[in-house]
């Protein structure tokens, strides 16, 4: 449905995406996610053409971006990070005014107008100003105006940025509702949204894709490691050397608490087992060794940290 | 086209609904109310004395004169927000993600600001009108005149509507059309600065005041037509470009 090959976007000459490639199939619920400033908005709206890359291309349903952009427009719902609404409008004359944009045939406005209002349960406040609505409720009329003319795309950028947890909770839940009628891409830069939402996930920092995968492959691939947090209360200044030696331990971090430390290991029994021996061995004074699974979030740091030398 | 129209008739409804509609409209009223008593009030008085003079030349063009300068500033307060708003409140996303060309946006933008300056156009043209109740007079001169004064305010509105597409900022794009028109009527002083006759006719066609002298006498020159509507033809294109090529950055 989305196809994006080799997009790249300057602004001036600093670099803000750099050659991404990825293709998102029809009924697909992607998650865009990577930190602030990572280039989520500027590739959403180079796909959605309000803006021209400095290189490669974009196509959505078989239509390039730049030599159809009407077809592209027309196929495509846009919720950009600020919900673009006009105060002096009541809820329904602006989604009719969307509608009429979008260009949704005369007879049919005023139902699909209805429908939209209904699935964002704006029923009650159709006729109030929008410029006296909440952030919550105007983040529901940006949904609403996003998929009034039911597109068959939805590009949704941080849909629940700057709402409080119920109205994040409310805003999820709509987009849940959505998934089968819509092929969705929305971006975030915060785990649980893609958690609560998505099938898949498209992770992007300082404009490169670090990852991509569904979110069952990604906690799989996660889950040949494992981290264990250690806390011992006299620690020995080679602790940390000795750890790292171990056959399984893949990575050792010190915590800023002397004695606390943070491994990634493998998922051998053996190797928590030497780690306990060498602990209690050393009378050094174990007072927590916790062991658990990698979540996306372990991931999600690693993904970010690691492997382009940090973000900011 | 649907898309011109949409954007026209949603904009002109929130022009003129909004208080800096009404609050021009109040002003207007108030000024020509006043200047135009004045001079009803002084040709009554001459007419008195047996002065023979048109009420066209005397009392119409000094109306026709006042309601052009206070136009010339209310314009571009009419059109400020036309892109400029949309560019700070960031709804140009909506317009510029919608299946719509960039003309679409411009005309649309275009008729709405027209015809909310007609409108206030409308309110200028009647005092005149009240006028003809109490005294006789030829509608000629003042039809074309109006007719002039109506291809005038597009040129103000497309100016408007250009200096609007430049900034974010409403008061700066109020000053630029200021300047602008301001610049357009003022072109033909450069009348002076050469001797040669060629440069001087050429300064005298694109002179606004020059081609729309002709309006007030009551004729019809095509050619001034044709320069009006080409002149608002070339701003409302150079809009279309800059908002075309706000892609681009
Ligand atoms: N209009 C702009 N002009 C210059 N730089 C920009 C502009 N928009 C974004 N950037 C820069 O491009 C990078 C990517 O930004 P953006 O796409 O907004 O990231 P995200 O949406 O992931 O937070 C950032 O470093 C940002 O500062
Ligand atoms: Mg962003």
């Amino acid at each position: 449905m989305i196809e994006v090959q080799s997009l790249s976007k300057n602004y001036g000459d600093r670099p803000a995406v750099k050659n991404i490639s990825f293709k998102v199939n029809k009924g697909e619920v992607v998650g865009f996610l990577g930190p602030n400033g990572a280039g989520k908005t500027t590739t959403m709206k180079i796909i959605t053409g309000f803006m021209a890359p400095s290189q490669g291309e974009v196509r959505v349903a078989g239509f390039d971006v730049f030599e159809n952009p009407l077809e592209v427009k027309s196929r495509i719902g846009y919720l950009p990070e600020t919900p673009p609404v006009y105060g002096d409008m009541s809820v329904e004359d602006y989604l009719f005014f969307v509608a009429r944009l979008r260009k949704v045939p005369g007879p049919q406005v005023a139902t699909y107008v209805r429908d939209a209002i209904d699935k964002t349960n704006l029923g009650d406040v159709r006729k109030r100003m929008i410029q006296n609505l909440s952030k919550g409720f105007r983040q529901r009329v940006g949904l609403a105006q996003a998929l009034v003319s039911k597109p068959e795309v939805l590009i949704l950028d941080e849909p629940t940025v700057g709402l409080d947890p119920r109205q994040m909770a409310e805003i999820r839940q709509l987009i849940r509702q959505l998934r089968g009628h819509h092929t969705i891409v929305l971006s975030t830069h915060i785990l649980p949204e893609v958690e609560a939402s998505c099938q898949r996930v498209i992770i992007i920092n300082q404009g490169q894709i670090v990852a991509e995968d569904s979110i069952e492959g990604l906690l799989r691939a996660q889950s040949a490691s494992r981290r264990v947090d250690l806390r011992v209360k006299r620690p020995t200044a080679q602790l940390e050397a000795e750890l790292k030696g171990l056959n399984g331990v893949l990575r050792v971090a010190a915590e800023a608490n002397p004695g606390q430390y943070q491994l990634e290991i493998d998922n051998r029994d053996e190797t928590v087992e030497q780690i306990a021996h060498r602990v209690v061995g050393g009378n050094m004074g174990l007072l927590q060794l916790h062991v658990q699974a990698m979540g996306l979030e372990d991931l999600f740091i690693h993904l970010v940290t690691s492997e382009h030398g940090g973000a900011q | 086209m649907r898309g011109t129209l949409t954007i026209a008739w949603k904009d002109f409804k929130s022009l003129v609904n909004s208080p800096l509609f009404f609050f021009l409209a109040g002003a207007c009223c108030a000024i020509w109310s006043l200047n135009f008593l004045n001079l009803l009030g002084d040709f009554a008085q001459r007419q008195m004395f047996g002065a023979e003079s048109s009420i066209h030349f005397t009392v119409f063009l000094s109306h026709l004169s006042t309601v052009n300068i206070i136009l010339l500033f209310a314009i571009p307060a009419l059109t400020m927000k036309l892109l400029a708003e949309e560019k700070k409140m960031r709804t140009y996303d909506l317009l510029l993600t919608a299946p719509i060309t960039a003309t679409d946006i411009v005309m649309g933008k275009f008729l709405a600001g027209y015809g909310a300056a007609l409108l206030l156009l409308t309110i200028s043209f009647l005092y005149p009108l009240a006028t003809s109740l109490v005294s006789d007079f030829h509608f000629g001169p003042l039809l074309t005149s109006y007719f002039g004064l109506s291809l005038l305010l597009a040129i103000y509105v497309s100016v408007g509507l250009f200096s609007s597409s430049l900034t974010q900022s409403v008061m700066f794009s109020v000053i630029l059309g200021v300047i602008f028109i301001l610049g357009l009527w003022f072109m033909s002083q450069g009348i002076n600065v050469s001797d040669n006759p060629t440069v001087q006719t050429l300064m005298q066609h694109i002179s606004l005041g020059e081609q729309f002298s002709g309006f007030i006498r009551g004729s019809l020159r095509v050619s001034s037509v044709v320069f009006f509507v080409s002149t608002a033809v070339l701003f409302v294109f150079l809009t279309q470009r800059v908002v075309e090529s706000s892609r681009w950055r």
